[in-house]
C-alpha cells in the first residue's frame, strides 16, 4: 500500500468542504471492504487523500417517513438485516443484505458504498432498484435526489461528480400484498461474490392475475436495470411455471442483446433464465427448497 | 494394556499461548536496530537478465545493502533433491516468484521503495505454462537440455497379456489444478547476527535441517554456526519449505553484509507470487477388466507440472508411482509418471504428497468399473481390495493388518451407503439432486525409500520433578508437541501439566529429517518413548534404593511412587527426581528412532516402498443443483485405520480439517495463470472452503495396532486429506450420471461439463460486455 493523506470528518459539511478541495484526487472511505483491498492491489492508482466518512453520525440510520423507507448512506449491511422496517416493508433487501460477505464485512460495509463502488455483483443494488430507490447527492453548492436507476454508467463508474457524496437512499414502502424475492448465487455459501443474482418483485390482484412485476438482474447486465422487456410478459396473467420460464428465458435474451456472446455467456444465458424463474417462483410461494442459496421469501 | 493418558483427548499443550496471545509466531519477533529485508522479484516469467542496475536503490537514503545473486559468498543454490533452486536468480528468471534482488533498509518502507528504485534490463524468453507443451522436442528448455527432469516406472507381470486377458477396456484421462496450501502465516523470519559468528534465524519454517543447510551453503558457514530456531508456525501443509528456505538464505545474507538484524516477511500476494503449490496432474487411466469385476491390466501414465524448479517433484512424483494402482489386485501393471519444468510456480510438498491426484483417477475408474458390470461401489472395492498378505503393485507383501475392508465396511454402515445410492441414482425428477459417492486409498506411512528415516527426542527431567521435552520433529499446528508430551507422559507416569515442550532449535537437538510424510508421530513419538524409558529407568533405579523394594516392584503413576503389590503411593515423582539428581544419576533421556528397512529399485521400478500402510474410506453426500452447477456437501463420513489415536481429539481435528481441505480441492480451489503469471494474488479471488461449505462429519477412528510404531500408532495428517475430492465427484455422478473428469467441480464443469476460459476473447469483444463480468479488477477512478 503507497502512502496518501488521510482525513477523518465528522459532518456532511465538512465531508463536502474536503471533497470540494481535493475532487477526483480523493477516495471516500465508509466501510472500507472495497476501498482497502483496492489499495493494497499494486496497479491501482493510490488516491491523494482518502477522506473517512464514517464517523459522520447523522449518516447512520433507518427511518420510515411517509409511506418510504429512508436508508442513511452509511447503513450497514447488518443494520439493514436487523431492520424490522426494511423487514416489513422491503424484505428482498433484507435478503440481499444477508448474503453480503461475512458477519465482518457486514458489520463494517455500508450500503451507500455498495451501491458508489458500482461493482456490477454488488447485492444490494438490484433489490433497490426493484423498490424504485431514488438517492440524494450532495456537494458544498448543490444537492440533488436521483433515481438510483440513473446513477450507472457501466461497472465502477458513476454519473456522481467528484465532489458529491450519496447521503440518503429513499423508497416506497411495499404493501403487504406484494411479494418480493432475492436469488444469489454464488462459488461457495458464504464470503462469495455474486456470479448471478436476481431480485423480483409481484403484485397481484384477487383473482391471482400479476397487475405489476419488477425483475432485476445482477451481475448479468453491465449497468442494472429493470428488463421490463420480461416484466410486461407477465402483467395480465396467472403464475405458471411456462409463464415464469417464458419469463427467465426474456432476462436472459436481453442479457445477450447487451453483452453479445461471450466466454460466460454458456453459462449465464441458462443460469440467469433459471434464476429468475426461480425468484418469480419464491414470490408466488411455490418454490420453498432453496435454503442452500440463502433465499428469503415473504 | 490400560493407559492412562495415551488415548485420552488431551488438552493440546500449545493451547494456551495460541489462544491467550503470548505465543509468538515469526512475525512477533524484533530486536533493536532491526532491518528490513524486501525482494525485487521477476518482472517476466521466462527472461534472460542482461543487467540489473543497482546504483539508485543503493543511494537512497536508510537503504543498508542492496544484493545480488553476485553478492553470495557461498552455493547460489540450494535443492533437497536436484540442487537448482535459485536463492537470486543469476542469468534468467524461470518464474515471477524468482528473487532478482534484496535491500536490507531501516524501514519496511524505504526497503520497499529501494526495490522499486532497481532496474533490470530483460531479453524476454518464450513461455511454457503447460505441462503436456514442455515435453515437446521443440520447446524451449528451462534448465539444461531437457524439461523432462522425472520419470518414475513401475511395472508388474506383463501389460500386453493382461489387456489380451480382458472382456473390455476402459480408458479415461483426469486433470487436477494447482492449489494453494492456504496457511494463515506467511512466511516470516529474523536473522540476527550469532554472539561468536555465524547466524542465528527464527523463523515459520517446517523442515528446520534441510533450511540449515542451504543457509550454511549460502553463506559458506558451517553447520554448527548455523541456527534455525522454529518460532509458532500458523499453518504450513506442506507449504513451509523451500519458500521459507530461500527466505532465510535471503535473510542472513542481508544480516551477514549489513551485520544487523534483518526481518522479512512476505505479504499474501508475495507469499502467493512466490511460494510453490500443489502439482497438476495430467492422468492416463486404461484398465483392462473382466466381465465378472475383476481388473487384468492398469497402464497409467500421469505428467506432473513441476513448475520452475525441481523441489519436491522427485519423491511426490515417486508416492505416485507407488500407489497409482489404488489397493486394488491387479496382475498386470505398467506405470509410468512423469514431471517436467515449466514456467509456473514450482510444484512441491503438500498434505497428500502425490497421493490426491492419483486417487482421484483411481476412484473414478473404480466408480465406472462397477457401472460397467452392474455392481455398486462398495462391492466392487470389496471384491478388488487389498486383504492382508496382499503383494503391491510395486512387489511388496503386505504383512500388517491390512483394513482396507473394514474401514469400507464401517463407513458404508455409518452412511446407510447402499440404501441412499440405489435410491439416488434413480430418482432424477427434481433439479436438485442427492447423491453419495464414495472413496478409499492405501498409503504408505513415512518417507519410506525415499531416504533416511530416523528422528531423535530428548525428555529432560528437571531436580523439582517437571520435565522439558525437545525434538528434532517440528510442529505446525498439527499436534506433534502434543503428541510426543503424551507419550513421555504415560511411560514417566506423571500429568500433562508437568511438561513443557520447546519449539525445535537445530543446534540443541539433533537432525531428524524433515517434518513430512505424516511421520510426526510415528517418528517422534517412537524417539520420545525411548528417551522417557531411558529416563524412567534411572528414576525406578534410584527409587528402589529410596524404599528398599524391587525395581519389578515400583511403578510411576499420577505422578506419584507406586507400590505395585498394593497400589499405595510411596513417595511424590518430584521427591523421586530430587533423589536421583542428589545421587548424581542423569535425568535426560535421548531417543533415537530408525524406522525399519525398507528398498526401491529404481531401474525394475518395484521394492518394499514404505515399512507400513494405513487404509481409509472416505462417504460423501452431495445436492447437485442441476440447473446452476451447485454442488453443496450435506453430509459425511470419514473412517481412517490410524493405528491407535495418541490424542483423541487431535485425531478428530485431522478427520475434520483433511475433509474440508478436500472439500476445497473437489469443488473450488483453483489456482489459475495466464501465460504463467498468476491471476490471483489473495483470498478475495482464490477461494477456500468457509465453515458454510463444510459438512456434517461423521468420524470413525479404527485402530489396529501396528508394530512399528509407538503404541501402535500410525499416521492421520495427510490420509484425512486424500479422499475426500474423490468421494464427493462420485457423489456427484451418483445424482447427476454425469462424471466429472477435471477438478475443481465448479459450477461451470458441473453444469456444462468443461470450464469457463476467458483466455484469447477479451480482444473479440465489446468494452462494456467485458466490463459485465469485471467484479474482479476495479479500474481506474471512482
Amino acid at each position: 500500500m503507497k502512502p496518501f493523506e488521510y482525513r477523518a470528518v465528522h459532518s456532511v459539511e465538512e465531508a463536502v468542504s474536503v471533497l470540494a478541495e481535493y475532487g477526483s484526487d480523493a477516495r471516500i472511505l465508509a466501510g472500507g471492504t472495497d476501498l482497502l483491498i483496492e489499495l493494497r492491489k499494486q496497479n491501482v492508482k493510490t488516491p491523494k487523500v482518502v477522506i473517512d466518512i464514517s464517523f459522520i453520525k447523522e449518516l447512520r440510520g433507518i427511518e420510515s417517513p411517509n409511506g418510504t423507507v429512508m436508508l442513511q448512506s452509511l447503513t450497514t449491511h447488518s443494520e439493514i438485516v436487523n431492520s424490522k422496517v426494511v423487514q416489513q416493508y422491503a424484505s428482498l433487501l433484507t435478503g440481499a443484505a444477508s448474503v453480503i460477505g461475512s458477519p465482518q464485512i457486514r458489520n463494517k460495509g455500508t450500503v451507500g458504498g455498495n451501491i458508489m463502488n458500482a461493482a456490477t455483483c454488488a447485492d444490494t443494488v438490484p433489490p433497490l432498484i426493484a423498490l424504485g430507490a431514488k438517492i440524494t447527492l450532495k456537494s458544498k453548492t448543490n444537492s440533488r435526489q436521483i433515481d438510483l436507476s440513473d446513477l450507472f454508467i457501466k461497472p465502477y463508474q458513476t454519473k456522481a461528480k467528484p465532489e458529491e457524496i450519496l447521503t440518503e437512499i429513499q423508497f416506497p414502502k411495499l404493501s403487504s400484498n406484494v411479494k418480493s424475492s432475492f436469488i444469489k448465487l454464488g462459488r461457495r455459501n458464504a464470503l462469495s461474490i455474486s456470479r448471478l443474482s436476481v431480485a423480483a418483485i409481484l403484485t397481484q390482484d384477487k383473482n391471482g392475475k400479476i397487475t405489476d412485476a419488477r425483475i432485476v438482474p445482477g451481475a448479468a447486465l453491465p449497468v442494472w436495470r429493470r428488463v421490463t422487456e420480461a416484466e410486461i410478459l407477465l402483467i395480465g396473467k396467472k403464475p405458471s411455471k411456462e409463464l415464469f420460464t417464458a419469463a427467465g428465458q426474456k432476462v436472459s435474451e436481453v442479457m445477450i442483446s447487451h453483452t453479445g456472446r461471450r466466454w460466460s455467456t454458456e453459462y449465464k444465458e441458462p443460469v440467469i433464465a433459471t434464476l429468475v424463474r426461480r425468484a418469480l417462483e419464491m414470490c408466488v410461494g411455490d418454490l420453498k427448497d432453496l435454503k442452500d442459496l440463502k433465499d428469503l421469501k415473504d | 494394556m490400560k493407559h492412562k493418558i495415551i488415548g485420552k483427548g488431551e488438552r493440546r499443550v500449545d493451547a494456551l499461548g495460541k489462544v491467550t496471545g503470548t505465543a509468538k509466531y515469526a512475525e512477533d519477533f524484533n530486536v533493536m536496530h532491526q532491518l528490513y529485508g524486501k525482494v525485487l522479484r521477476a518482472k517476466h516469467p521466462h527472461a534472460k537478465i542482461l543487467k540489473i542496475d543497482i546504483s539508485k536503490a543503493q543511494k537512497l537514503e536508510g537503504v543498508e545493502a542492496v544484493l545480488t545473486a553476485n553478492d553470495i559468498p557461498g552455493d547460489k543454490v540450494f535443492g533437497v533433491v536436484v540442487k537448482n533452486q535459485a536463492i537470486l536468480a543469476q542469468d534468467k528468471v524461470r518464474y515471477l516468484g524468482d528473487g532478482v534482488a534484496l535491500v536490507a533498509a531501516k524501514t519496511k518502507e524505504i526497503a520497499e521503495q529501494a526495490v522499486s528504485l532497481i532496474e533490470v534490463e530483460y531479453e524476454t524468453l518464450p513461455i511454457i505454462s503447460d505441462s503436456e507443451e514442455a515435453f515437446k522436442p521443440e520447446s524451449i528448455k528451462i534448465h539444461g537440455d531437457d524439461n523432462q527432469f522425472v520419470h518414475h516406472h513401475v511395472t508388474k507381470g506383463d501389460i500386453e497379456k493382461g489387456f489380451n486377458e480382458s472382456d473390455f477396456i476402459i480408458e479415461k484421462k483426469f486433470k487436477t489444478q494447482f492449489i494453494e496450501h492456504s496457511a494463515i502465516e506467511p512466511e516470516a523470519v529474523l536473522a540476527e547476527p550469532a554472539e561468536h559468528g555465524g547466524v542465528i534465524v527464527t523463523g515459520s519454517v517446517q523442515n528446520l535441517f534441510s533450511t540449515r543447510r542451504s543457509v550454511a551453503g549460502a553463506l559458506k558457514l558451517d553447520l554448527n554456526k548455523v541456527q534455525i530456531i522454529q518460532s509458532t508456525l500458523g499453518g504450513s501443509f506442506g507449504g513451509k519449505d523451500e519458500v521459507m528456505t530461500a527466505m532465510c538464505c535471503r535473510a542472513a545474507l542481508l544480516c551477514m553484509k549489513t551485520g544487523k538484524p534483518v526481518k522479512m516477511v512476505n505479504t499474501r500476494e508475495e507469499s502467493m507470487i512466490e511460494s510453490y503449490k500443489r502439482h497438476p496432474y495430467v492422468l492416463y487411466y486404461k484398465w483392462g477388466c473382466k466381465k465378472n469385476g475383476s481388473i487384468t491390466a492398469m497402464e497409467i501414465k500421469c505428467i506432473a507440472d513441476g513448475g520452475a524448479y525441481a523441489s519436491m517433484s522427485p519423491f511426490v512424483t515417486w508416492r505416485s508411482v507407488v500407489q497409482a494402482t489404488g489397493p486394488y489386485y491387479c496382475e498386470n501393471v505398467k506405470t509410468d509418471v512423469y514431471a517436467v519444468y515449466t514456467n509456473n510456480n514450482y510444484t512441491g510438498a503438500m498434505r497428500g504428497f502425490g497421493s490426491p491426484q492419483v486417487n482421484f483417477a483411481i476412484e473414478s475408474m473404480m466408480d465406472e468399473l462397477a457401472e460397467k458390470v452392474g455392481k455398486d461401489p462398495f462391492e466392487i472395492r470389496l471384491q478388488n481390495g487389498f486383504e492382508t498378505g496382499a503383494v503391491t503393485a510395486t512387489g511388496q507383501k503386505l504383512n500388517h493388518r491390512v483394513s482396507l475392508k473394514e474401514v469400507l465396511t464401517k463407513s458404508a454402515e455409518a452412511a446407510d451407503f447402499l440404501n441412499k445410492w440405489n435410491q439416488y441414482r434413480t430418482s432424477k425428477q427434481s433439479p436438485k439432486r442427492k447423491g453419495i459417492g464414495l472413496a478409499c486409498s492405501y498409503r504408505g506411512v513415512s518417507l519410506g525409500a525415499e531416504g533416511t528415516d530416523a528422528a531423535g527426542t530428548i525428555v529432560s527431567v528437571q531436580t523439582d520433578g517437571s520435565v522439558i521435552v525437545s525434538s528434532g520433529i517440528t510442529d505446525m499446528g498439527q499436534g506433534a508437541q502434543t503428541q510426543m508430551s503424551q507419550i513421555a507422559a504415560e511411560v514417566l507416569g506423571i500429568t500433562m501439566d508437568r511438561i513443557q515442550f520447546l519449539n525445535t532449535n537445530t543446534s540443541r537437538v539433533p537432525d531428524s529429517g524433515p517434518t513430512v510424510a505424516s511421520r510426526g508421530t510415528i517418528m517422534g513419538g517412537a524417539a520420545a518413548k525411548k528417551g522417557a524409558e531411558i529416563v524412567r529407568a534411572f528414576l525406578i533405579k534410584t527409587a528402589s534404593e529410596m524404599t528398599g523394594l524391587d525395581v519389578m516392584s515400583l511403578d510411576l503413576k499420577d505422578n506419584y511412587l507406586i507400590d505395585t503389590n498394593n497400589g499405595e503411593r510411596l513417595a511424590s515423582f518430584n521427591e523421586v527426581a530430587a533423589e536421583c539428581f542428589n545421587k548424581g544419576r542423569p535425568m535426560y533421556g535421548f531417543g533415537w528412532h530408525k524406522s525399519p528397512q525398507t528398498s526401491w529399485d529404481e531401474h525394475h521400478g518395484h521394492g518394499e516402498a514404505y515399512f507400513t500402510f494405513v487404509y481409509g474410506a472416505n462417504i460423501a453426500e452431495v445436492e447437485v443443483d442441476t440447473e446452476t452447477g451447485k454442488v453443496d456437501v450435506l453430509n459425511f463420513v470419514s473412517c481412517h485405520d490410524v493405528g491407535k489415536a495418541i490424542n483423541r481429539n487431535s485425531v478428530l481435528g485431522q478427520f475434520y480439517g483433511g475433509v474440508a481441505m478436500g472439500l476445497g480441492y473437489g469443488l473450488m480451489e483453483e489456482f489459475n495463470f495466464e501465460d504463467s503469471i498468476p491471476k490471483q494474488l489473495n483470498f478475495d479471488e482464490y477461494l477456500i472452503p468457509t465453515s458454510m461449505d463444510v459438512p456434517n462429519i461423521i468420524p470413525i477412528i479404527v485402530e489396529n495396532e501396528d508394530a512399528a510404531g509407538p503404541y501402535g500408532a500410525k499416521s492421520i495428517g495427510e490420509p484425512s486429506n486424500e479422499l475426500a475430492a474423490p468421494a464427493i465427484i462420485n457423489a456427484i455422478y451418483n445424482a447427476t450420471g454425469k462424471r466429472i473428469y477435471e477438478i475443481p467441480a465448479t459450477l461451470e464443469r458441473v453444469l456444462l461439463g468443461h470450464k469457463l476460459t476467458r483466455k484469447g476473447e477479451r480482444g473479440s469483444v465489446k468494452k462494456e460486455e467485458v466490463l459485465a463480468d469485471s467484479c474482479k479488477i476495479r479500474p481506474e477512478g471512482r
